[in-house]
């Protein structure tokens, strides 16, 4: 569904990712381990088209995405949650959502439909929908970051660091919406530090470290490696 | 007459006087701020926008004999398309440049649209005839017509603005890309398409306000320099990329103009922008409704 290949990144002339080759299959939720300053966020960013790629390709789903601006990569069905939220602090919840929405803005049954399944997702947020974004605890802007990306009814949905500053009891419930939101079909590329947490949920995972990709396989394969359970897990 | 009684008329028709003022301000103050909010680019071009805009809705007056409302639409709609074509001729090209590059451009910008205008009408002072003449006294308050159409027809213009961005999915797109630009990218907002519309609103709000003001004030190609520089003033006032402060700051500087004018020395009134720019960049030099550094 998802292929990148040989991929590399550049902020001015410093190199951030270096021939990254990573690929994710239909209805596959595959997590991205790696410590701050790796390059996971760059590799979501250049994904979504936000930064473009100095060589390598892009694949999603047939095409080639490389190069394309993000309007039309979220149109081919990517939509992504990004590190810090990126919110409309200023406007309402329910506002976010719609503006999430808006490559669908024509079909407005199915975003009233979509609507209703995120407030069942988050009842929260449907207390919430009228008040500022910006009025929100973290916790909460990080359900209405997610709530956002699933507006789009993305076919892939990239979630940078969704358990960032969230309570270990929020983290749970938000590993288990995360599941739940691949069970119900979409594919799903997370990227993580909590790697005890992601393992639990993902297929398969990849490590990261200095802008390489230096390891690739099953969940399995990756809790028991010595590497990372040294650097994430702690055990 | 009592003297207090005058007194109080005379500031009342000051005040009056001032929102008259402010309305045309804010009208032009509102445009650069949803410029500046999407693009960060300090569009030195608008005043000479407005100065088309006075210019057109004359010449439909005058050359094809259009009615005044019909003259005004006319030079929205051209002002619509002609800001939608700077943006895409001229500022999106240089969207990945640096800054300055853009800066430049727009003061090359008003320098060709001054010698358009100089070229096309001369250089005189024209004065554009309001089938609005006529005076009428409220309490002993007395304003033309043509004032009171100005003040109406700013309100009715800002609340319009306000209900498109806040009531419209189109709208929204220009408040969130303000709000946050990559934000906006990733829900699938086409960066391009929200820089089209809002440089073709900013300009045509310029070109209704020039066309409201040119019963009360003169016409010429040189006009947009000073209107340009007290709508920076006021967006600095109010705070870059803020609408409200916008609003508000617009008016503020029409009611001190005017205020001042009669109390102090009316040879004063354009400096007044002046001593308000460096008492808020002293006091509070992020302007009175500086959005929050995020
Ligand atoms: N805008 C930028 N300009 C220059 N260098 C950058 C920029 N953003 C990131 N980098 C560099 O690129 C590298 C990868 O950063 P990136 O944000 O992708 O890491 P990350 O894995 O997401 O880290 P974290 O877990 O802290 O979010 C880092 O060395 C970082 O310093
Ligand atoms: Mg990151």
């Amino acid at each position: 569904m998802l292929k990148l290949i040989d991929v590399s990144v550049k902020y001015g002339s410093y190199e951030a990712l270096h021939s990254i080759n990573l690929h994710l299959n239909e209805g596959e939720l595959v997590v991205l381990l790696g410590a701050n300053g790796a390059g996971k966020s760059t590799i979501f960013r250049t994904i979504s088209g936000l930064l473009q790629p100095s060589t390598g390709h892009i694949h999603f789903m047939g095409q080639s995405i490389g190069g394309w601006s993000p309007d039309r990569i979220v149109k081919a069905g990517i939509a992504q949650c990004p590190e810090g939220r990126k919110l409309f602090l200023d406007m309402s919840v329910l506002k976010n959502l719609i503006l999430g929405g808006y490559v669908h803005r024509k079909d407005k049954a199915g975003t009233a439909r979509m609507l209703k399944q995120i407030f069942e997702l988050f009842p929260i947020l449907y207390d919430k929908k009228d008040q500022a974004a910006g009025s929100l605890s973290g916790g909460q802007q990080q359900m209405v970051a997610i709530a956002r990306a699933l507006m789009a009814k993305p076919k892939l949905l990239l979630l940078d660091e969704p358990s960032v500053g969230l309570a270990p009891l929020v983290v749970e419930q938000m590993f288990e919406t995360i599941a739940e939101i691949n069970r119900n079909g979409t594919s799903v590329l997370l990227a993580e530090q909590n790697a005890y947490a992601a393992l639990q949920i993902a297929h398969r995972g990849y490590l990261i470290e200095n802008g390489r990709l230096v390891l690739e396989g099953s969940s399995s394969k990756l809790r028991n490696n010595e590497e990372v359970k040294r650097a994430y897990i702690g055990a | 007459m009592p003297l207090g009684v005058m007194e109080m008329e005379l500031f009342f028709q000051q005040i009056v006087n001032g929102l008259v003022l402010g309305s045309i301000y804010s009208l032009v103050a509102l445009g650069i701020t949803l410029i500046y909010g999407i693009m960060q680019l300090p569009n030195f071009a608008h005043g000479h926008l407005y100065m088309l805009g006075a210019y057109l809705t004359l010449w439909m007056m005058t050359i094809y004999g259009f009615r005044y409302w019909t003259a005004i639409l006319v030079s929205v709609a051209a002002l619509f398309l002609i800001g939608m074509l700077l943006e895409r001729l001229v500022f999106r090209p240089l969207h990945n440049a640096p800054h300055i590059n853009s800066m430049i451009a727009a003061v090359g910008v008003m320098l060709f649209l001054e010698a358009v205008a100089r070229k096309l009408w001369g250089s005189d002072y024209r004065r554009l005839d309001s089938p609005y003449g006529e005076v009428i006294s409220v309490f002993g308050v007395t304003i033309t017509q043509q004032r009171v159409i100005i003040i109406v027809a700013a309100i009715i213009l800002m609340i319009g603005l306000n209900l498109f961005l806040k009531r419209t999915v189109i709208g929204s797109t220009i408040e969130a890309m303000a709000q946050n630009r990559e934000g906006a990218f990733l829900v699938g907002i086409d960066a391009n398409k929200v820089s089209l519309l809002t440089f073709g609103i900013a300009a045509g709000l310029a070109a209704a306000a020039a066309s409201l003001a040119a019963p009360i004030n003169l016409v010429y190609p040189s006009m947009g320099a000073m209107v340009n520089l007290k709508a920076f003033v006021i967006i600095v006032l109010g705070g870059m990329g803020s609408i409200p402060g916008a609003v508000i700051g617009g008016y503020i500087l029409g009611l001190a103009e005017s205020i001042s004018g009669t109390y102090i020395n009316s040879e004063y009134k354009d400096l007044v922008a002046f001593v308000i720019l460096i008492l808020i960049l002293t006091v509070k030099p992020t302007g009175l409704f500086a959005k929050e550094a995020r």
